[in-house]
């Protein structure tokens, strides 16, 4: 089944209007959507969140909610946000249902970019 | 295009991504360089500041976020320099205004759009490219002018002086008097205060205090001998005139210049009790200038040779000058003159040799310009810098000196391009305490030693001289590090780091230790000699209290009839045998020494059976050289009995030595400490040990030679045979 770049963003719940405003062609956009499966600090999240280190956590939640809004990946962003203000905030109880949400939402994104990717 | 260097963006993010959507955006159109930290980014700084056109910097990252990277380049001044764009979705009001205030230049805030990054990075860098060249338009402009005017004033003193057939030193004697009696006054007073500029301005106006001559008629001006009345009145209108020619310029009448030489022209023979010439002003209504240029002139006219007159020595011209010979002066310049008279035939001299022309302007305008902060940037100051940098690296190269600059915060340390390639380390190093190539170079020890040294020097006392093993290419030498600690000028000062070098003093040191090592040896055996076993004794004495010693003295049986006999040179060989033979006989730790003519000496730590220890060396030492036979007598004193006073063992050993000789010789004695007469005497040999000389047909009990006597017939004998 073909999958397109919008309907990709669609999968992932992200504004593809949006990071097409601003990043302007669609060449742009898919090398770095394909690009975010390489990227190392969802990694680091998982490493530091259980391992407790928790400015390191911070950092890397910081990371992908950049990266999240960069390529309008709303709902990774709005997740990730929550969780770098909870951990800047030291809040390690309430970061734990965010970083649940992370998860999650990272699986949902990467399930998504996957797929599109398979189509290409 | 192709002659255009294309600009280059330091992009500082920790996340690649972003870092390579930057640089996609950017890409086309720069250079681009990443850091993935802070720490990464003020490396790239150090390295190549002056290269890196603007930084993207993000504020959260690991080893040191943005903030950090921003008080470096306060630090280091690079803000100047570079402008920094931040991107970051921190957007809270208080962190963007501080990272305003460490001197960013725009803010953008994600998500960032790919348009509007541009749009910033290509004004920004516009922006600044326009200030840069506006810069050196300005600098350009004030260099042009003060080429022009200066070249303008030179031509005209120039002409005056050529007229007074004067040697055209005059105008540069001036200029210099009165530069270093402003520089003075404003030393000795609050009054004048005059600016750098100010003091700049009158010296060059005083160039042409003369001007007025050049309506004087040349008879009258190069008249050889004394004026009459009439002439000198006519001499004397010169500062009128003058003045009237700078009052008649049809323009500039405003221009500072202008102002401060008419002063000069006009006034510059008027005395302070109103005695002078042309208005007979009186006091402090002739302006300041003018009375400084006065007084220059009257002592340089004093101290030169002029057609009518020799010159007169300076010492004597203060002289007459203070006594008023030469009319009245306001009483703060004599002040300043007899202040200063010691050092004005130097400072003189010193000028003379320099250039007054483009050179020297140019020097004078680049300290402007570098006090200008606003012009730090200026190519040209570069290019001055550039040119400081060379020398400063040609001369470090030559002096195959490895030299340093140490700084606290943040912790860094530069090395010269020689120095660096010397140790094998980088030319800048960040955070050299936790640098690894760093300690493998220096262990930790001798750098905190160092810095222990440096942070604990005072502003007044700053040097500090510290000898360190460094490891140089896989060996280890001794280097001399010579270093500055450097104080910040506020008070309390603060240690801010230091400058230095170190030099290389292997050989040296190691010729010093080959002498040290000499020193102590006797030159024949190679043994120490007895002031240097001394020593060592009484140091193994201090370290063990405890411990059991014994010190022996020997010598050789017969030793002066071997040397009588057979000669000195013999006797030497059969001393440099002894030594060989004790050496390879006495266990490790042993001190021996030769202490004197056939005397030796042996020092050792025993536990128990100190007697043996003996037995088995004494016994070692029996034998023959080159068929002379070889006995020794010893005498031993014990640390057990006598305590570790070294003299007070030396000379027990020496007293059993005496009673081991008078014992018969070829025996050993301890000192026992009531008299020698009740000395122990153990027999000498073991009856279970052959030795060549018992094979030799010697008496076991080693008496051969009892009767003591230095003419053993026997003893010539045998070595006859």
């Amino acid at each position: 089944m073909i999958m397109t770049l919008q309907e990709c963003y669609a999968a992932l719940e992200g504004d593809y209007e949006g990071v097409m405003g601003r990043l302007r062609t669609e060449r742009l956009v898919q090398k770095f959507v394909l690009k975010f499966l390489d990227d190392g600090s969802y990694d680091l999240l998982t490493r530091s969140m259980e391992s407790g280190a928790y400015e390191e956590a911070f950092r890397a939640s910081h990371t992908i909610k950049g990266v999240g809004q960069n390529l309008s990946f709303n709902k990774l962003y709005e997740s990730s946000h929550l969780l770098t203000e909870a951990l800047r905030a030291h809040d390690i109880e309430g970061a734990a249902p965010l970083y649940e949400q992370v998860k999650a939402d990272y699986a949902q994104t990467v399930a998504a970019i996957r797929e599109y990717q398979a189509s290409l | 295009m192709a002659d255009k260097r294309r600009q280059k963006i330091l992009i500082a993010d920790d996340s690649e991504m972003n870092r390579s959507i930057l640089a996609d955006m950017l890409g086309d159109d720069y250079d681009i360089i990443e850091a993935e930290n802070g720490k990464e980014a003020v490396k790239i700084l150090q390295k190549q500041e002056a290269q890196i056109d603007l930084l993207l910097l993000d504020i959260v990252m690991p080893e040191m976020d943005g903030f950090g990277v921003l008080r470096a380049m306060n630090d280091f001044r690079w803000i100047e320099n570079t402008p920094v764009i931040m991107i970051s979705a921190e957007s809270a009001p208080a962190r963007v205004q501080q990272a305003y205030e460490l001197g960013i230049t725009d803010f953008i805030s994600r998500p960032f759009d790919a348009v509007v990054v541009h749009h910033r990075v290509v004004n920004t860098l516009l922006l600044y490219a326009k200030q840069k060249k506006l810069m050196n338009m300005v600098t350009d402009q004030v260099l042009e002018k003060e080429k022009q005017s200066a070249l303008m004033i030179d031509i005209l003193s120039h002409i005056v002086e050529f007229r007074n057939g004067e040697s055209g030193q005059h105008v540069l004697h001036i200029r210099t008097l009165t530069e270093l009696m402003l520089k003075h006054l404003n030393q000795m007073s609050n009054r004048y205060n005059f600016s750098k500029t100010e003091i700049s301005l009158i010296s060059t106006a005083a160039a042409i205090h003369d001007v007025g001559k050049i309506a004087i008629p040349g008879e009258i001006l190069n008249k050889p001998g004394r004026l009459t009345d009439e002439e000198f009145a006519i001499m004397k209108t010169h500062s009128e005139m003058g003045a009237r020619m700078l009052e008649a310029l049809p323009a500039h009448q405003n221009e500072p210049l202008v102002r401060r030489a008419y002063e000069i022209c006009r006034w510059h023979h008027e005395r302070y009790d109103g005695r002078g010439y042309p208005d007979g002003l009186v006091g402090d209504e002739i302006p300041i200038t003018a009375q400084v240029v006065a007084l220059a002139d009257v002592y340089d006219a004093l101290t030169s040779e002029r057609v009518y007159k020799k010159a007169i020595p300076p010492e004597k011209a203060v002289e007459m000058i203070l006594d008023g010979q030469c009319g009245q002066f306001n009483p703060l310049l004599m002040d300043c003159l007899r202040e200063m008279a010691e050092n004005i035939p130097a400072a003189m001299k010193n000028n003379e040799v320099r250039d007054w022309n483009d050179q020297n302007m140019l020097l004078n305008l680049a300290e402007d310009v570098l006090q200008r902060e606003e012009m730090s940037a200026s190519d040209r100051t570069l290019q001055l810098l550039e040119h400081e940098r060379m020398k400063y690296q040609f001369f470090a190269d030559m002096s195959q000196e490895v030299q340093f600059e140490y700084k606290v915060s943040p912790p860094s340390v530069t090395i010269s391009e020689w120095g660096a390639r010397h140790l094998g380390l980088d030319e800048i190093i960040y955070d050299p305490h936790q640098d690894e190539k760093v300690l493998a170079t220096m262990s930790r020890e001798s750098m905190e030693k160092l810095a222990d040294l440096l942070s604990k020097s005072t502003p007044e006392n700053p040097i500090v001289d510290f000898d360190s093993v460094i490891r140089v290419r896989g060996g280890e030498r001794w280097m001399k590090i010579i270093a500055r600690a450097t104080w910040s000028k506020e008070e309390p000062p603060v240690y801010t780091g230091a400058i230095g070098k170190a030099i290389d003093i292997h050989e040296t040191r190691v010729k010093m230790a080959a002498l040290e090592e000499m020193a102590a040896h006797d030159t024949m055996t190679g043994l120490y000699n007895h002031k240097f076993a001394k020593m060592r004794i009484q140091d193994m004495m201090a370290r063990k209290p405890d411990s059991n010693f014994a010190l022996g003295i020997f010598d050789v049986d017969h030793f002066k009839q071997a040397n009588d006999t057979y000669g000195h040179m013999f006797g030497d060989q059969v001393l440099i045998h002894m030594a060989k033979t004790l050496k390879r006989n006495m266990r490790e730790g042993t001190v021996s020494a030769r202490v004197g003519g056939d005397e030796f000496l042996l020092f050792f730590e025993y536990r128990e059976h100190v007697d043996l220890a003996i037995n088995r060396i004494f016994n070692s030492l029996i034998g023959t050289y080159e068929n002379f036979p070889i006995s020794v007598s010893m005498g031993v004193a014990k640390t057990q009995m006598l305590g570790t006073d070294y003299d007070t063992l030396f000379h027990a050993a020496d007293q059993a030595l005496y009673a081991a000789k008078r014992g018969g010789r070829g025996q050993f004695r301890f000192y026992d400490g009531d008299s020698c007469e009740t000395l122990s005497l153990i027999s000498p040999i073991d009856g279970d040990r052959q030795t060549e000389a018992e094979q030799d047909g010697r008496e076991s009990d080693g008496k051969e030679f009892k009767d003591g006597s230095g003419t053993d017939d026997n003893q010539t004998e045998r070595k006859g045979l």
